[in-house]
């Protein structure tokens, strides 16, 4: 893996099918992403963004173009593989309406561990202490709907790195809550990736987040616009 | 975080909506339970009540008899037939008698009808409805060489009243005829006219003696289980015993009256036919709540795949909805049917008023009084159905949750 980037997009493009329109969401699309980074993928509404992350999270095939993750390509991979690759390799945290509702912050945060059918032991404990990590541990046995949405959003994240995947995608994590709780869900993800290593790849359009990345990959109309590093 | 109390939960998401599901399974539990009790009682009681008017459950006779009834084919050693059979276990009585067809006499009047004679030493009421029926007088005993018990409306044909004389005429085994002298010593009624104008029971001995039988001779041996369901298994077994004798046969209840076994085989037939039905309707409904459930559900399916829930267990986990549907159904089920069936059991449901207390049917009496009576294996098979039925319903809303993809679900909500 020494040399291998994480993510590889190689001139992706992503075409949609809508009646007999062809709507281009991507467009000979070229990405790399290395290990520990903390990108933000940014852009305007319709830009694109949501396209290239389920593109990355094997949630979706390109129309051109190839997907490596961990320089696997991804098309050469059939439906179970993918399962499999996801729950093993990727954490995903949505916008919204991320948690399982009939399943507490705890259950909800270990749902990836009992997919990796980990002993119930051993899961509980990683859990909590990731739940602690992410401030949550107090409210471990509540429901999704006895949570805010900055909570919610801490049990996501939570959820997504207690498996400790290669790669957290996360579409607009912060879109749905206040300001204020959008800057602590950012610390904790930039503390995660300091302390952790945990590689993040986000969208936002948001540019209080788009402040604190570490590199900006600025996107329009499904085209890569501007590449920026910083220090 | 078990899949099964994952599919629980989700199923007390929306309370009413599963609640009023599960409780159509209930009431289809109701309908089931209704319909199979009610057959099983009466199934039940037409089969032991035709079993005493003379064939039992099994006959053993000889193999010419049941096509051709004439008096030369018979059991030449019946009393040997009737000391193995007893041996059997589920048998609770073997009984050797002659039946065939006479003319009786009295005075100027003459009727033809059929003759069963009997052991009065060895007939009880338990396995001869003539003896439970008496209305007058009683049966011969065993010193009463000339007795005869004959039906009420025979009697009143023949102007017959206890201790009058009647004369009645048969084919002996060599095709002669013969006649002989009883007087009556019971009078039966039945409620069904063509048996209580048709049957006379003569003495066993009389008989013998005057058609010629051998001493141990007659035309079968009439067999009593315990348990009618039994019949095939225990011919299976008398049939292997006596697989050498060319002059002995089994006949099962359906052989020997095909006519009882038809009509019940029709009657299960529409049994099961209303069942299948109301499954199918019941069935329906449950489908539809899934699949409501699996369509609202889509965004939480598409998460759940993206973090990589295979689509098996998907396929699963709505499954699993549907058992805990079935299950809760169940449950419900029994909860509504047991009053219901304990008061059917118990007391049951009067309609002599509307069928009268002498309604008949392939030549047996109906109780008029509906009952129920359930077999465990009917239970069973209700269980089973129920439980088959919230799989199959379940097939299709799960394979719609897990055909799809993740961006797809992800899109909706
Ligand atoms: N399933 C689809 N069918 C047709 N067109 C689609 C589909 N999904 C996305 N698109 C189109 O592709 C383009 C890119 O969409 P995408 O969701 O990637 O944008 P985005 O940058 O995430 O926007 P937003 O900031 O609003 O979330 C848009 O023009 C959108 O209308
Ligand atoms: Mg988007």
């Amino acid at each position: 893996m020494n040399n291998t980037p994480l993510v590889q997009l190689e001139n992706v493009s992503r075409i949609y099918q809508q009646g007999k329109l062809q709507v281009a969401a991507v467009t000979d699309f070229s990405l790399e992403v290395q290990c520990g980074e903390f990108s933000v993928l940014c852009g305007p509404s319709g830009s694109g963004k949501t396209t290239i992350l389920n593109l990355i999270g094997a949630l979706d095939e390109p129309s051109q173009g190839r997907v490596l993750l961990e320089g696997r390509d991804l098309a050469q991979l059939g439906r179970s593989d993918l399962a499999r690759l996801r729950r093993d390799r990727i954490g995903f945290v949505f916008q919204s309406y991320n948690l399982n509702p009939v399943l507490t912050a705890c259950e909800n945060a270990e749902f990836v561990l009992a997919l990796q059918n980990i002993p119930h032991a051993q899961r509980r404990q990683r859990v909590m202490a990731v739940l602690a990590e992410v401030g949550m541990a107090e409210l471990a046995e509540r429901r999704p709907d006895e949570l805010s949405g900055g909570q919610q959003q801490r049990v996501a994240i939570a959820r997504a790195i207690v498996s400790r995947p290669a790669i957290v995608l996360a579409d607009e994590p912060t879109a749905n809550v206040d300001s204020a709780t959008a800057a602590a869900i950012l610390e904790l993800m930039e503390r995660l990736n300091h302390e952790q290593g945990v590689t993040f790849l986000f969208s936002t359009h948001d540019q209080r987040v788009m402040d604190r990345a570490h590199r900006l990959i600025h996107l329009r109309d499904g085209r890569l616009e501007r590449d920026e590093v910083r220090g | 975080m078990q899949l099964g109390t994952m599919a629980w939960r989700t199923l007390m998401r929306n309370k009413r909506r599963s609640v009023i599901t599960a409780f159509s399974v209930g009431f289809g539990v109701l309908l089931s339970v209704t319909f199979t009790a009610s057959g099983d009682y009466a199934y039940t009681n037409m089969i032991n009540t035709s079993a005493v008017m003379g064939l039992g459950h099994l006959s053993v006779e000889h193999p010419d008899f049941r096509d051709t009834p004439t008096l030369d084919k018979r059991l030449v050693d019946a009393e040997a037939v009737q000391q193995r059979v007893l041996q059997i276990s589920g048998v609770t009585g073997a009984l050797v008698r002659i039946m065939g067809q006479a003319m009786f006499a009295s005075g100027a009047k003459s009727v033809g009808g059929a003759f069963i004679a009997i052991d009065p030493a060895q007939e009880t009421p338990a396995h001869n409805i003539f003896l439970r029926t008496l209305i007058e007088g009683q049966c011969f005993s065993a010193g009463e060489d000339r007795g005869v018990v004959v039906g009420a409306k025979m009697a009143e044909k023949l102007n017959l009243r206890l201790g009058k004389k009647l004369i009645f005429t048969m084919t002996d085994k060599n095709g002669e005829l013969v006649s002989e002298l009883g007087r009556v010593s019971g009078i039966f009624r039945t409620g069904d006219d063509s048996v209580d104008g048709g049957v006379v029971l003569l003495p066993l001995d009389l008989v013998r003696k005057a058609l010629g039988y051998e001493p141990t001779a007659a035309s079968l041996v009439a067999i009593f289980l315990e348990d009618h369901r039994a019949a095939k298994t225990i011919q299976g077994d008398l049939a292997q015993l006596w697989s050498r004798s060319k002059e002995i046969t089994v006949l099962t209840w359906q052989e020997s009256q095909a006519d009882l076994a038809g009509l019940i085989a029709v009657d299960q037939l529409f049994n099961y036919l209303l069942q299948f039905l109301v499954g199918l309707v019941i069935a329906a409904g449950i489908m539809n709540t899934l699949l409501m459930s699996v369509m609202e559900r889509q965004r939480e399916f598409g998460i759940m795949m993206a973090l990589g829930m295979m689509p098996g267990q998907v396929v699963r986990l709505v499954l699993l909805e549907s058992c805990w549907l079935g299950i809760l159904g169940l449950a419900l089920g029994v909860v509504i049917t047991t009053p219901w069936f304990l008061y059917m059991t118990r007391i049951g449901l009067d309609f002599s008023g509307q069928i009268g207390t002498d309604y008949s049917a392939g030549g047996v009496l109906i109780d008029p009084v509906m009952k129920f009576r359930l077999y465990r294996e009917s239970a069973m098979w209700i269980a089973w159905a129920v439980f088959f039925l919230t799989i199959v319903a379940a097939i299709f809303p799960a394979f719609k949750a897990g055909r799809m993809t993740p961006v797809e679900n992800l899109k909706q909500g």
